[in-house]
């Protein structure tokens, strides 16, 4: 492993949204890699996933709260603040707006006033997104934000991964460095997304029917992948830290900086799904190709664009495929990970196939699925 | 032409028809000048056809520098191989002809003649003498070059001939089956390069990472140890590494029972996926040459054997029989890897896309294949971009002037296509104005065309109802 994984601690490291998805791998990777750093959990509700110990404490926070974040700062003052925190991407567009933007810039001014060194920030790979193919895509790419950028989601992250960088060595905080990691189809144990959207297909019987051609590239990325990028972008800025106040080379620069974090295997979109259901158990005979009914993708887009109008007239919610779902599942976007790998020494940890089982595992324990001898993934008695 | 090929290219006329357009349109970059050749490089040439049947074409069409050179290499590799390959030689003959085989190609007038009879390259090795005529006229750079890499191969394939395990067991695991593929192709890779660098043909920077060129001979050789299963099985060898195939069967030879068709295919698409890992560097070396003439005697084998792994690929005919891919396919291939390397990259796609198309979910390799097309769709795409950063931003806006121009060229567009039309109506009034003039009868004519276009209906009974009049 790389030289990272050998510091012993990293101080002590604030991580907001620690008991959620990607926050919850950060505890456990630090406690398992790093095991003499301090770590103070933020969260709204830390009932979930707490992993407390001698090293490992927990605070109930809302970052959208200045004045007691501000409180908490003074108390804690951390070496290192990892910001994972973010809602849902449905969640409401206020909910957005002011957990991702005003929660970011709390955070920012709370750490930069109690001298933490260090502060990375969770981006996503989606702030480049206009909508359409995104093939091999590097940090060259312009952030999207506004009107142009067809995901509110992606709009505040954008917004926050600006504002976290504009705050790298800031005239009033020189020695505050940050930088962004942007994650791109992030899936793992916890996921509630990405297997569990792909298992429910299976569920539902939906996994004869493939939208669009499947030449379409896409990147997954392993929660525990992005997880240790994170502690090698907190290690690059301490040790950047620990020279201030000279300025690396631009060649080797981490300070002030976003990266594109994947596991550096792009797939085609349904090998991807396809893989998930045969590591769920899926049958020869469900997993069949000459089987699969392959939708145009534009037709897809059109029955997802109609779908979601009837299911609007009756009132009836999402439908299981919407125009959104149906672009996609079409289009490419994969990423260029060559900068992370330069900068931030970053190689996948866990390849795509372990990453996939681990995920799978989890996700099937957590809902009480399993398959049955029918091919049928059939729902147990949750305890 | 047999009977079966003209039946096989009556139904496949776009391949019909790239044979016939290298026929007539291929010019070779470089000529060779027999005139001016000695008589012993004129018997190296015989021997080059006479030994090799893909690399020959090429070998000729080089850059006059390497021309003699590579030939000679060629040769002296092909010498090692016969000896090598040949179990009538006996061990304790064959161990100190391989290790000293670079010694003796610098021995005036050294041949061999302890080939049994039934080793087809024989005559080679007999008249090895105008073979090392040559190569003691060439560079002493060139030389230098040519006798490390014979002493490496004649090292490593000595050390394969004295290991038992080796002979009964073949190979045991995917690290020595790349050791392999190594000595036999590895070292050819490497000793090309140093030529080509040598003689300013590609960029010196190839010699830095040798990764690159270890990679071209890899895929090469392992591409021909997976299409060749049959061929080697038959003659009790066996190159693919048991660690692969325990995983599917108990015997080796049992992949090619047909009962077993199925797991034989899963265990092929595991060596296909082992092979795929190298393209990357493949393309990536291809873009270290400078020479056209190089590019193609590098860049053919490789285009060649991304189509076998297509054709390999989860095709249980590949354990019954010897499978080649068609010569149609081979002038193709040709065509498009003797340009340039964005050509020959969007090849490697179609095939990589055709190889993903037959890629099944129940394979366990699977995921691995899928990964490995996407890698080197990936790197495609970043030596070839589709996509720029500056094209994402914003949506092209039409100023005025922009307006302007759009609205002059669709009035342009109507004038072009009402003079057009006024010009043919024209025309065609001319025409039949002057054909009045000769004496045309318009009048009949139209009533003739009339009468077969709308016929009357008394005419019509008859003809079209004979039967009625019957009854």
């Amino acid at each position: 492993m790389q030289s990272a994984e050998r510091i012993k601690s990293l101080g002590h490291v604030v991580i907001t949204g620690g008991c959620g998805f990607l926050g919850h791998h950060l505890v456990q990777h630090i406690q398992q890699y790093h095991p003499k750093t301090q770590i103070s959990v933020l969260d709204l509700r830390t009932l979930h996933n707490n992993f407390s110990s001698e090293s490992t404490k927990y605070f109930d926070a809302d970052i959208t709260d200045l004045n007691s974040l501000r409180d908490l700062f003074e108390e804690l003052k951390p070496d290192v603040v990892i910001h994972t925190a973010s809602p849902h991407l449905d969640a409401p567009r206020a909910v957005l707006q002011k957990v991702n933007i005003e929660g970011t810039e709390n955070l920012l001014k709370c750490a930069a006033e109690v001298g933490t060194k260090a502060f990375v920030y969770t981006s996503s790979a989606s702030v480049v997104m206009e909508g359409g193919d995104l093939k091999n895509v590097d940090e060259r790419w312009p952030v999207i934000t506004g009107k142009d950028q067809p995901e509110f989601y992606a709009h505040t992250k954008g917004i926050a991964e600006q504002t976290v960088l504009r705050a790298n060595r800031s005239k009033e905080h020189p020695q505050f460095l940050t930088c962004a990691i942007r994650p791109a189809g992030i899936f793992g144990e916890g996921d509630v997304q990405v297997i569990p959207g792909i298992l429910g297909a299976l569920k539902r019987g939906q996994y004869k029917a493939q939208l669009g051609s499947n030449d379409n590239l896409f990147d997954f990325t392993y929660v525990g992948n992005i997880a240790y990028a994170h502690l090698l972008a907190a290690g690059a800025l301490l040790s950047t830290h620990a020279i201030l106040p000279s300025i690396p080379l631009d060649m080797e620069r981490v300070d002030g900086e976003a990266y594109f974090i994947t596991n550096d295997t792009p797939v085609y979109f349904w090998d991807f799904a396809r893989a998930v259901w045969k590591a769920a158990g899926a049958s020869d005979a469900m997993l069949d190709p000459k089987k699969v009914w392959v939708l145009h993708a534009d037709f897809a887009m059109f029955i997802g664009n109609a779908m979601e109008w009837v299911y609007w007239g009756l009132r009836k919610g999402a439908p299981s495929l919407t125009w959104q779902k149906a672009k996609f599942s079409t289009i490419n976007r994969y990423h260029n990970v060559g900068k992370a790998k330069k900068r931030l020494g970053y190689d996948p940890i866990v390849d795509l196939e372990e990453g996939i089982k681990r995920g799978v595992q989890s996700v099937l324990e957590r809902e009480g699925w399993k398959m049955g001898p029918g091919g049928v993934v059939e729902v147990k008695k949750k305890q | 032409m047999k009977s079966s090929e003209i039946l096989y290219y009556a139904v496949h006329p776009q391949e019909l028809r790239a044979i016939v357009q290298w026929m007539v349109w291929h010019n070779p970059v470089h000529e060779r000048n027999p005139e001016k050749e000695s008589e012993t490089l004129k018997q190296c040439f015989y021997y080059l056809d006479f030994t090799s049947r893909s690399f020959a074409a090429v070998i000729k069409e080089l850059n006059p520098e390497l021309l003699v050179p590579i030939c000679v290499f060629y040769l002296v590799l092909r010498g090692l191989d016969t000896i090598e390959d040949d179990m009538s030689i006996q061990l304790s003959e064959k161990e100190p002809l391989l290790r000293n085989f670079d010694q003796s190609i610098e021995k005036e007038g050294w041949n061999y003649d302890g080939n049994g009879s039934r080793e087809k390259d024989r005559e080679l090795l007999v008249h090895f003498e105008c073979v090392v005529a040559e190569f003691r006229n060439l560079k002493p750079v060139y030389r230098e070059i040519i006798k490390d890499i014979a002493k490496k191969m004649g090292d490593g394939m000595a050390d394969y001939c004295n290991n038992a395990e080796h002979n009964i067991h073949g190979v045991n695991s995917i690290k020595d089956y790349q050791l392999y593929c190594h000595y036999v192709a590895g070292l050819v890779g490497e000793g090309l390069t140093r030529l080509f660098v040598e003689s300013k043909l590609a960029n010196p920077a190839l010699l830095e990472r040798p990764e690159l060129h270890e990679s071209m001979g890899q895929f090469l050789q392992q591409i021909n140890i997976i299409r060749d299963i049959k061929e080697d099985l038959d003659d009790k060898r066996r190159f693919w590494p048991k660690e692969v195939w325990s995983k599917y069967v108990d015997k080796f030879e049992d992949l090619c029972k047909p009962e077993n068709k199925e797991i034989a295919m899963h265990c092929s698409s595991e060596m296909c996926a082992i092979a795929l890992e190298n393209v990357t560097d493949c393309l990536f070396y291809l873009a270290g040459i400078k020479d056209q003439s190089v590019f193609n005697f590098a860049a053919i084998p490789q285009a060649m054997a991304v189509a076998t792994v297509e054709l390999c690929f989860r095709n249980p005919d590949m354990f019954q029989r010897n499978v080649k891919i068609t010569k149609g396919q081979a002038c193709q291939l040709m065509m498009e890897s003797t340009q340039n390397l964005q050509v020959l990259c969007d090849t490697f796609k179609r095939y990589v896309r055709k190889i993903h198309k037959k890629n099944d979910p129940r394979d366990p390799s699977f995921l691995k294949i899928s990964i490995a097309c996407g890698k080197i769709e990936q790197f495609i795409e970043s030596i070839f971009p589709t996509q720029k950063p500056k094209e994402i931003t914003g949506k092209p806006v039409l100023d005025e002037k922009a307006k302007a121009e759009k609205d002059e060229a669709y009035w342009d567009g109507i004038y072009m296509a009402a003079a057009a039309g006024g010009a043919l109506l024209f025309v065609t009034f001319f025409m039949f104005f002057i054909a009045w003039m000769a004496g045309a009868r318009f009048d009949l004519a139209f009533s003739s065309m009339k009468d077969t276009l709308f016929p009357s209906g008394k005419g019509s009974g008859q003809l079209t109802n004979p039967e009625h009049k019957e009854l």
